[in-house]
């Protein structure tokens, strides 16, 4: 594999690691507009861990992406008393102290950033989003994933029919969480160095971009989203410098255009619908 | 809390058991009294009607006993079971499941997916939350759900989206989602509403098996003909107030149950 | 000392006041958390350092921005708010966002994406008050965004249009029963918010001398956090809650560090959003009917 396609490829497993940290929350409702913060989380984690205390990646990766699940959690239970806008601002501002706080932390190097010394290759990366897309697809077929759906769809019904709306909330909430800490924890040991400045805003956007684009409705939306997002301007080859100008328009008119996203349920309706008049 | 049911209920001899008590209810919204000061008990394996004009406050009876609001006054007790206070996520464990005016399905979800969601409270434990039923084609949830429309003529729809069914299928629908809960009490709330003749038919077959088969029923319902062949006590309320109780060839005698009517269409 | 922060802070505040303004008449009346607004700000800043690059005079370089502003504006109406209509409510917000980041990269494209020093339009003239020192185009900035905001409220208040508006804000259906003309109000709103962010972003340029793509984002999203800390859709509201934010900016800068800003402000829009989601001026939502 040329030095290139790795280096795309690397960038791709990350942007799908971070797409389904969005999806989970986004499938019951939420709209997180703060998953930067998360992946800070385990990136500053995994760092510290193997920096500080020379732990394996084996040992830093899952404990820095629990704390990252642990804070949302924690987070979580107030943080989710708001809806909508509210919600999706709270978890805006979430995303914006936790990045301001690395970046006072001087254990860590404040603003200069922090170095380590641990290094994750790029078939670990791989490994980790596909163990990522894999672990989503499963609980994608469980109960869990329709209660999600249920909960986003009438919480007062849920509700009714005993589903726990607030555990299922703060659940997909952690759980995101966790996976954003996951996938910054291999941001981390890749490219061995995490700077604040790197978690901010504008991430957190891009990412929940990618899940509407893909479409926030089956489990394959966020895939086809980051895959999407990443190939495409390395396949047509903008210049760099329109590179996002480009990406933002193209949102914009697709929103306008088929705001359910790409891949939407009715799509597999028809699918199926298909293949069974033509096996009856 | 058992013998508050009891002595509610245990006047004659004969009756059945109480599934159901409302014990003096009150809610006001915004200082309007909605509900004032209402007893009624339903009982086991009978159908109970809960009929008035419209803006009597039959559906926000429902929404007390369903927890959806507390009270302000009155306790309500299931099964036995004080359950004023309780959460209204707990409630349907204590086997009282409801269906809506409005038809409130989930629509993102397919009808057979509904049907899962209203088997809930019988598949709440960390193992049936985390099995990929959606591997396993026969798996026993799906296949119970299957079974349940199928009982009901509606297996057609089973993985149709519900946003796109005509009404009267999803009215149907949430209906069986709300038998799905394994529930001994079933709160209707206008259960035949928008269903054409021949439909209105079938659902009264189908609700008169439900109560021979022992369960309780407690309807909402304006269709006077399809309370007459179905239940056997009615309810009368008037703005938020009970005005009369009994079968329904004695209370619909009654002078101000005429007087309620008047003008609304009915009798 | 203190005095002299405090009025710092007074400045910084009327800025983060128009940008709460402009995101709660959105809010208010139209339920649409306009994200572009950040960037509209941005616009009314490198724009009218654009134009006056190519040799306008200021005035009519202040006056291309504002128009520019405008209608970009009608396009985020366009494409954002009148499409996502029918979608889910995450569709138009989203939507805002791509034009932030649009107009962010064209900026960048074209100007390139450093610091650029913005022309000081005021001589630069400070007046001495017993010891503070309080600069000419400050004021001036201060009062504008007073007057504004005074006018917009007495707007809203006491004329016909104003009573529209706040007709639609209460109730949509009500509204068009009366009469509303909703298809053209809300245009308008638009246009008038955008010239409310561009008007702070002109000012920002005017009192820092510096414009850059990304100067929309620092004071837009503290636009955000004034608006909801102070209530969203009240617009006195907005006005309390742009001069805490910018209070509390300019004190924490003065007794932690730079560093910190972020914390005390988010924090704050954090701690509001949990403890009083309404804000301190807002109503609480209207509950659920079943």
């Amino acid at each position: 594999m040329s030095g290139y396609l790795t280096g795309v490829l690397v960038v791709l497993a990350f942007n799908v690691i971070a797409a389904y940290a969005v999806y989970l929350p986004m499938a019951a409702g939420q709209l997180n507009l703060g998953i930067a913060g998360f992946m800070a989380i385990g990136a500053y984690g995994a760092a510290f861990l193997t920096n500080e205390y020379g732990w394996s990646m084996l040992a830093a990766v899952p404990v820095a992406s629990a704390a990252a699940g642990l804070v949302g959690l924690v987070i979580g239970f107030p943080v989710l008393r708001t809806h909508g806008i509210y919600l999706a601002l709270a978890t805006f501002a979430l995303g914006q102290v936790i990045a301001a706080v690395f970046l006072n932390l001087e254990v860590v190097g404040g603003a200069a950033g922090y170095t380590l010394s641990a290094y994750a290759g790029p078939y670990v990366v791989f490994a980790a989003a596909i163990g990522v897309v894999l672990v989503m697809l499963y609980l994608s077929r469980t109960r869990f994933a329709l209660y999600l759906t249920a909960v986003k769809s009438d919480p007062t019904v849920a509700d009714l029919m005993g589903i726990s709306v607030r555990g299922v909330q703060v659940a997909a909430f952690a759980l995101g969480a966790m996976v954003a800490g996951f996938g910054g924890a291999f941001y981390a040991l890749h490219y061995n160095f995490v700077e604040a400045q790197h978690f901010n805003v504008l991430l957190s956007v891009f990412t929940v971009l990618y899940v509407l684009f893909g479409g926030a409705q089956t489990v394959w939306g966020p895939l086809a989203g980051a895959m999407f997002f990443t190939l495409a301007p390395e396949a047509l080859r903008f210049g760099e410098q329109w590179r996002y100008a480009i990406f933002a328009l193209f949102i914009i008119l697709f929103m306008a255009i088929r705001p359910q996203g790409l891949i939407t349920t009715s799509l597999f309706q028809g699918f199926r619908r298909r293949s069974n008049e033509a096996s009856p | 809390m058992s013998s508050q049911a009891t002595s509610t209920g245990g006047a004659a001899p004969e009756a059945a058991p109480v599934a159901l008590a409302v014990t003096g209810i009150s809610k006001s919204f915004a200082g309007v009294h909605a509900i004032r000061n209402l007893s009624f008990v339903a009982r086991k394996g009978e159908a109970t009607a809960l009929i008035g004009p419209n803006g009597a406050g039959k559906t926000t009876v429902f929404n007390l006993v369903s927890g959806v609001y507390g009270v302000d006054a009155g306790a309500v007790t299931v099964n036995g079971v004080d359950v004023t206070h309780m959460p209204s996520r707990r409630r349907i464990g204590c086997g009282i499941a409801r269906s809506f005016q409005n038809v409130r399905l989930m629509d993102h979800l397919s009808v057979l997916e509904n049907l899962l969601v209203g088997q809930h409270i019988r598949a709440a434990s960390l193992t049936d939350l985390l099995t990929p039923y959606r591997l396993f084609p026969n798996h026993r949830w799906r296949q119970e759900a299957r079974q349940a429309l199928a009982d009901n003529g509606l297996e057609r729809y089973a993985n149709e989206t519900v946003s796109g069914l005509p009404y009267g299928v999803r009215k149907r629908v949430d209906l069986v989602r709300a038998t799905l809960a394994g529930a001994s009490i079933l709160l209707l709330d206008e259960p035949a509403a928008g269903l054409n003749p021949s439909e209105t038919n079938d659902l009264r077959d189908h609700l008169n098996l439900l109560v021979a088969q022992g369960l309780t029923l407690v309807i909402v319902e304006h269709d006077m003909h399809f309370i007459d062949s179905i239940c056997s006590n009615v309810v009368v309320l008037n703005f938020g107030e009970k005005i009369a109780e009994g079968p329904l060839s004695v209370v619909r005698q009654d002078p101000e149950v005429r007087r309620a009517y008047i003008g609304d269409g009915e009798n | 000392m203190l005095t002299q922060q405090i009025i710092n802070g007074l400045m910084l505040g009327a800025i983060y006041m128009l940008v709460a303004v402009a995101f709660t008449l959105a809010i208010g009346v139209l339920n649409f958390l306009n994200f572009s607004l950040p960037g509209l700000f941005m616009v009314g800043g490198m724009a009218t350092y654009g134009f006056i690059r190519i040799g306008w005079p200021w005035f009519f370089a202040i006056g291309g921005a504002l128009f520019l502003a405008a209608l970009v504006s009608l396009l985020v109406e366009r494409l954002a708010y009148r499409r996502g209509e029918g979608a889910e409510a995450d569709v138009p917000l989203v939507s805002s966002l791509g034009f932030l980041v649009l107009l962010e990269n064209l900026m960048l494209v074209q100007y390139g994406s450093d610091q650029q020093a913005f022309p000081a339009l005021l001589p630069d003239m400070n007046l001495r008050v017993g010891g503070l020192v309080i600069g000419i185009a400050q004021i001036i900035s201060l009062a504008i965004s007073v007057i504004l905001v005074a006018w917009l409220s007495w707007f809203l208040k006491r004329t016909n249009a104003g009573r529209r508006i706040r007709t639609v804000a209460e109730n949509r259906e009500t509204a068009q029963l009366l009469g509303v003309n909703i298809r053209r109000l809300v245009p308008q709103l638009f246009v008038a918010s955008a010239l409310l962010a561009a008007v702070g972003g002109v000012l920002f340029a005017v009192n820092y001398q510096q414009v850059s793509p990304w100067m929309g984002e620092g004071p837009g999203f503290k636009g955000v956090a004034a608006m909801i800390i102070g209530g969203m859709g009240s617009i006195w509201g907005s006005v309390i809650g742009g001069l805490l934010i910018g209070f509390a900016e300019v004190l924490s800068i003065t007794f932690i560090g730079a560093d910190v800003v972020n914390i005390t402000v988010y924090g704050l829009l954090l701690l509001i959003l949990i403890v009083r989601p309404q804000g301190l001026l807002g109503k609480p939502p209207a509950r659920e009917k079943l």
